[in-house]
């Protein structure tokens, strides 16, 4: 089976720390996994992306796909650049804080989290990435917690360990966000 | 008959039986001989790994026997800095011209130097390309003529020379540097001992250190080896003063 | 995260950069000497901390020249020694590496391409094939080219190019592109898993208790020349014998093959299986040395197959090479993209089929 994910949004929400943890916990569940950035001069400023492939059979896992399983879009240009890249029956996971609810597809599946404004509550909006992690994580039945919360462990440097806790609260707001397709 | 003593001889350090192979008058003879000197007296000769550069001073190697490697023209320093950072406990020299020294080099020549490399540098200033038969070099004195140069120097078309020695103590790397002219006797004595002292920094590591030696291009000058020293007398040293531009260790004595 | 990376045991997540610098560390790289390019300075970063950690060499060098001409002065005294940059910074270094090919000495230089010519971009792209296995250097000589398609072997042949470059005293280039230098992906660094190589008949040391050597590439007479560049492409006809390496999938019975290197043939080869999948007879070729290229094999599978499609993310490079070995025997067709992420599997799949109908 393989799965891949698309993660994007402006540059400075973490996107592509997002994916790295996404991408250590397949690693830590024993599955094959690429980390792909997308880099250059959209890293300056504009929307950032990553595309993570997790396999469980292949060893080597072709990037750069034309279709996605699941798209997590954290702002509205996100939604609006990768909206029409997803498989038919596939998910987005969009940032409501930072983009319209409107679905302007019936094949796939949309979920709307305000996930900027429940980062806010938790105190830091940094944390926006890995609640989407977390709303992921429920969706996609792909990743565990367990398997999140290891990965952050190896992520987060050292001299940041202090803002663990904060990381583990954002997971799990994320995990548990309604979510009933709306 | 009263005991021979020998008081003259080849060093240890230059080849038995290299051929000399440089034009007559010119002083890259003498100056390798100092090295070799040098090499001999501070016990140096096992422990040397130099770097030869491109132009005549390349053929150093055919007369010092020493290990050496021979660079790409201007990449002498650099590849004495990857010889000393791999195997710091090594002598490590480098002998160049000034072309490749000051002009292709110049990036790597002053690097090396600001990096404080403890590495030691020997350059040839003769104020032309010799190898190439005369060409304009960075350190052509205004008005002199060469092959690239027919009516002289001028600033208009060349700028002007470079005062290697003065340049190069500007670096704070630099824990030594000296011109030195082998025109007379007394100031190849002279030589002698600056190339040792240049030497003998390196080997307490306390930076880099740098020799310019004046020297003649009878050939490409179109002169007699005599004519060639009063030239390196009279106009050289005019412009390219000897004397010793940085010492650090000069306040500690 | 340049602590994370460790010697043995569990896998780690990594980037390509960063795993080829962590495994030429393990390869015991003595000396690293570099100037920063994008997409590949995370190399350099890497070994400013970790060299000096471990007590060994490290220069940001004043240029390119500057660094790889270190690297000749490091390995001429017997130690490994590397630098790594891109593209249009390598073209900076083709004078020397012809020096390093006439010395004879075991340069190691990682290659992340990036989109060329000029500046280009810093996407990435396979567009220095031919500046890597031909060169830019003057006179005849060779390089032996690895050339890694995922992060794994990064690590494996950048073990393998510190060893070939020391078996065969011969500069060696990892070829590897932006893709790769940038994607993470779970890796285990093994302990360095080849022999190390006695040097000591040729090293700089010093001449203590020996005679002097000189390593040099000025050749003052015509004939010593010929004596000399006879012997090292005997040389290089040795590696081609003994150091040629490539994959190949579904070759037997393939109507059609698809030749890929680097990065990009991780997308041939999804395409090839799914071109299994819709029930075309379709194999793959990868060659993993560049130099030396695998001709002769592709040359007995031209006697069994229809026709060869070469994928590149260039104008066209490799497909010079497959065109020489297949020497005329089936046709041989180009599938490029000039720059960027590697063609996506459908379009790889249609061409397929387009190039089976014609």
């Amino acid at each position: 089976m393989e799965k891949n994910f698309i993660i994007a949004g402006f540059g400075g929400q973490g996107v592509l720390l997002a994916g790295e943890v996404l991408a250590n916990a397949f690693m830590m569940a024993g599955k094959n996994v690429t980390w792909y950035p997308c880099y250059g001069a959209e890293m300056r400023g504009g929307t950032v992306n990553c595309e993570i492939v997790m396999n469980d059979t292949e060893e080597v896992s072709a990037v750069n796909k034309k279709e996605a399983d699941f798209v997590v879009a954290l702002n509205q240009a996100s939604v609006e650049r990768f909206v029409s890249k997803i498989k038919k029956g596939g998910w987005m996971i969009a940032n409501s804080s930072l983009a319209k609810e409107i679905k302007t597809r019936a094949d796939i599946n949309y979920l709307f989290a305000p996930i900027t404004k429940l980062a806010e509550n938790v105190g830091n909006i940094k944390m926006a990435n890995i609640m989407a992690l977390g709303v992921l994580a429920k969706v996609s039945r792909l990743v565990t917690l367990e398997s999140l919360t290891e990965a952050l462990e190896t992520v987060i440097p050292a001299h940041r360990k202090h803002l663990m806790p904060l990381n583990l609260k954002a997971l799990k707001i994320g995990y548990e966000y309604d979510l009933l397709p709306v | 008959m009263a005991a021979l003593t020998q008081i003259f001889k080849i060093p240890d350090s230059i080849k038995k039986g290299a051929k000399y192979s440089f034009c007559p008058g010119c002083d890259h003879g003498v100056a390798v001989r100092l090295v070799g000197e040098a090499l001999d007296e501070l016990g140096l000769r096992e422990n040397t790994i130099a770097v030869a550069s491109i132009g005549c001073s390349v053929t150093i190697y055919d007369f010092l026997d020493v290990d050496s490697l021979e660079a790409p023209h201007g990449r002498a320093l650099a590849e004495a800095t990857g010889i000393k950072r791999a195997r710091p406990d090594k002598f490590v020299f480098t002998y160049q011209g000034d072309g490749d020294f000051a002009s292709i080099g110049m990036a790597e020549s002053m690097h090396t130097a600001l990096r404080g490399e403890k590495v030691t540098a020997i350059c040839i200033n003769n104020t032309t390309y010799g190898m190439t038969g005369g060409q304009l070099g960075p350190t052509t004195l205004l008005g002199q003529v060469t092959t690239t140069s027919p009516t002289g120097r001028n600033v208009e078309y060349y700028g002007y020379p470079i005062k290697i020695a003065e340049h190069i103590a500007l670096c704070d790397g630099t824990a030594y540097s000296a011109r030195v002219s082998l025109d007379s006797v007394a100031n190849i004595r002279k030589a002698k001992q600056v190339i040792k002292k240049a030497f003998e920094i390196q080997l307490h590591g306390l930076g880099f250190s740098f020799v310019e030696i004046l020297s003649t291009c009878p050939t490409n000058w179109k002169m007699t080896p005599q004519q060639a020293h009063d030239r390196v007398r009279n106009q050289m040293m005019e412009v390219f003063k000897p004397g010793v531009y940085k010492d650090i260790t000069a306040d500690r004595n | 995260m340049t602590e994370c990376l460790t010697k043995t045991g569990k896998k780690v997540l990594t980037k390509g950069n960063y795993a080829i610098a962590n495994a030429a560390v393990i390869a015991g790289c003595q000396c690293y000497f570099g100037y920063p390019i994008t997409p590949q300075s995370e190399i350099g970063e890497f070994m400013s901390g970790k060299m000096q950690e471990l007590k060994r060499g490290y220069v940001s060098a004043e240029s390119e020249l500057g660094a790889i001409n270190m690297v000749i002065g490091a390995v001429s005294t017997g130690v490994k020694a590397m630098t790594s940059s891109s593209s249009c910074a390598i073209s900076l270094m083709q004078e020397a590496l012809s020096y390093a090919a006439t010395d004879e000495l075991p340069v190691v230089l990682v290659s992340v391409m990036r989109g060329g010519p000029g500046l280009g971009n810093i996407y990435p792209s396979q567009g220095d094939y031919n500046q890597a296995t031909i060169g830019g250097g003057n006179g005849d000589y060779k390089l032996i080219v690895l050339a890694p398609s995922t992060v794994q072997e990064c690590v494996d042949l950048t073990y393998k190019a510190f060893y070939l470059a020391q078996k065969y005293r011969n500069p060696t280039v990892l070829l590897a592109d932006g893709m790769l230098g940038q994607m993470m992906e779970p890796v285990e660094f093994g302990e360095y898993p080849y022999p190390e190589i006695d040097n000591s008949d040729w090293a700089l040391t010093g001449a203590k208790g020996r005679t002097s050597r000189v390593i040099r590439s000025y050749g003052p007479l015509a004939d010593d020349r010929c004596v000399f560049l006879k012997k090292l492409f005997e040389k290089y006809k040795t590696i081609e014998e003994n150091e040629t390496e490539w994959e190949e999938f579904n070759t037997d019975d393939a109507d059609i093959i698809l030749v890929s290197f680097g990065g990009p043939s991780r997308n041939v080869k999804s395409a090839m299986k799914e071109c299994r999948r819709q029930g075309l007879k379709v194999g793959m070729f990868r060659p993993v040395t560049l130099y030396p290229f695998p001709s002769k094999r592709l040359n007995e599978l031209a006697g069994r197959t229809k026709k060869f499609l070469v994928v590149e993310v260039n104008m066209g490079q490799m497909v010079r090479d497959v065109r020489l070995a297949v020497n005329g025997k089936v046709p041989v067709e180009l599938f490029n993209k000039p720059v960027g992420s590697p063609p996506e599997v459908d379009d790889i799949v249609n061409e397929v089929k387009r190039q089976i109908k014609e």
